[in-house]
């Protein structure tokens, strides 16, 4: 338990009765450390255990924040009033949460060091870090990298190549760490410097948010993806090519392929601009209308 | 079989975690999930190189047919994480068990297609299956508020914690039961419909399959991009130069 006071026995006072007892002090708010900071941050990866539409990831903003909030207010009523104001709702991008995590700590800190900054001001500092953060981070994160990394993971199946029929195929293993790479490269960094960068810029977060170039960044990955769209067609043609023409089939054969694989493009691209979020349910019904369509062959 | 299926559970909590908790290492997408979980089923000996041949071609489907453009809170509650790991599995052990009962699998392209119908079904009901987290969460994101206004920090700590807990859970025995049941299902009904599987067919679902997922790609990395078809064409020749060279070089 936090700030638990042992509670002192009744003992016959010395003092007359007219003299009132010395309030309590309240316990000394002790220095933040680095490692307090680190463990925050580390808590940052199950930001989203506790998900839910009112609060966000509220409760797990607080989750993170108690290392920090345990050391800078070892009192019990001050520790538990900080932690209701970080279960509030908070909604940011969760590899940009390190940068509210720092800032608010940085004013946490300031708080309990007497400084007059009340709760209403840290509230207010959250807001204008995190939605801002989360605009600029779903757009480049799950629009962006996420596919991109996907797409160079599915390119890197055709530009290793298959192995000897009688060896192990380690595409199983490259191509996953090719996405993971691709992906982290950018994330990880991103989260690791995040706490640092919030604490050292919590009083101004737009300086903050101006410092980070995403949006730029975000052009430059969209058009690599379309790039890589235009090579993977072509890896593919060739591989068609290669496969009817060792079939013996010729170009009657990458006729006869091509055509399914319009049908296929042309349905599920239909499909995809009715209802661009049900991938799935497009994806399902492509199939069920190939597999009825296959039934007249 | 019950040791493949305890490394798949096992897999599926992870990715759960992955996927759900906010690691976001994206260990939860498509490919990474398949080919992890063709890595760890272990079919008889002889399918031990298809275990990892599959998995690629399931993985990479799944991965271009699932990568979703929107912004999650606008996407349906799918989960995508074990989608990979039960495609991946049934397609793996589906092989290992029909392959005297079936004649034509197209080399290999019929396990594929399995896979890949697996996934995507699995993506649905994975889907539902996570609405009981997400139910529960609510209960205890209360129960959590109460504990911070307590200042009750090891309370707190441990109800979140029990929260991961519950997700690992929850994507672990969804992995199990999705990949077992799945898996029952395809051995209880491929056999029955032997006389339909064709390689023709199976050929022409392949393809139309595949043409689906392009598309998906294409509406994620181009449409909407500026000069997405510009820089597709560049892409595309650049590609075919490198191809042409290669094919030279090599006559």
């Amino acid at each position: 338990m936090i700030g638990d006071d042992p509670t002192t026995p009744e003992a016959p006072s010395l003092l007359p009765e007219a003299v009132a007892p010395l309030p309590e002090a309240p316990a000394a708010p002790l220095p933040l450390r680095a490692r307090d900071l680190g463990a925050a941050a580390s808590r940052l990866l199950h930001l989203q255990a506790l998900l839910t539409a009112d609060r966000m990831q509220g409760p797990g903003f607080a989750f993170a924040m108690v290392p920090v909030l345990r050391r800078l207010y070892p009192d019990r009523d001050r520790f538990a009033e900080a932690m209701g104001r970080h279960t509030a709702y908070v909604a940011t991008h969760p590899i940009f949460s390190g940068y509210v995590l720092g800032a608010a700590a940085r004013l946490e800190a300031k708080r309990a060091a007497g400084d007059p900054i009340d709760g209403a001001r840290i509230d207010a500092m959250k807001r204008a870090l995190a939605s801002p953060l989360a605009a600029i981070g779903d757009p480049f994160f799950w629009v962006v990298l996420r596919p991109l990394s996907g797409l160079i993971a599915v390119l890197g199946i055709a530009l290793f190549g298959a192995a000897d029929p009688y060896e192990p195929d380690l595409r199983v293993l490259l191509c996953p760490l090719l996405l993971l790479l691709t992906y982290n490269a950018v994330a990880l960094p991103t989260r690791w410097r995040g706490v640092g960068a919030g604490f050292a810029a919590a009083e101004s977060p737009s300086s903050l948010l101006r410092a980070l170039r995403f949006a730029e960044w975000r052009e430059v990955f969209e058009r690599c993806g379309a790039l890589l769209y235009g090579a993977l067609l072509a890896l593919l043609a060739a591989g068609l090519h290669a496969a009817t023409s060792a079939g013996g089939s010729g170009a009657g054969g990458l006729g006869a392929a091509l055509v399914p694989l319009a049908l296929g493009f042309t349905a599920a691209r239909l499909l995809l601009r009715r209802g661009a979020a049900a991938t799935v349910e497009t994806a399902l019904t492509v199939l069920t209308l190939a597999t009825l369509v296959s039934l007249a062959l | 079989m019950i040791a493949d299926f305890l490394r798949i559970a096992f897999l599926g909590g992870m990715l759960s975690v992955d996927r759900v908790a906010g690691w976001n290492l994206m260990l939860s997408q498509p490919l990474v999930a398949a080919c992890l979980a063709g890595a760890l089923v272990h079919p008889n000996p002889e399918w031990e190189l298809w275990a990892l041949r599959i998995p690629i071609a399931v993985g990479a489907l799944l991965q271009l047919l699932l990568t979703n453009p929107a912004l999650p809170a606008a996407q349906k509650p799918h989960d995508t994480a074990t989608a990979g790991v039960v495609g991946s599995t049934v397609a793996v052990l589906g092989m290992a068990h029909l392959h005297a009962s079936i004649p034509a699998s197209a080399g290999g392209l019929l396990w594929v297609v399995l896979g890949v119908l697996a996934g995507l079904i699995a993506a649905v009901l994975g889907g539902w299956v996570h609405g009981l987290n997400r139910a529960a969460a609510v209960s205890d994101s209360r129960r959590a508020v109460a504990l911070a206004a307590e200042g009750d920090a090891v309370g707190y700590e441990r109800l979140y914690l029990g929260s991961l807990v519950r997700i690992f859970t929850l994507g672990a025995l969804w992995s199990w039961c999705g990949s077992l049941a799945l898996l029952a299902v395809t051995i209880a009904i491929l056999p029955r419909l032997a006389d339909l599987i064709t390689v023709r067919r199976i050929g022409f679902v392949f393809a139309v399959l595949l043409g689906g997922a392009l598309a998906a790609a294409y509406e994620t990395h181009v449409r909407g991009v500026k000069g997405g078809l510009r820089w597709t064409a560049a892409g595309a020749a650049a590609a075919a130069a490198l191809l042409l060279t290669l094919a030279s070089e090599g006559a």
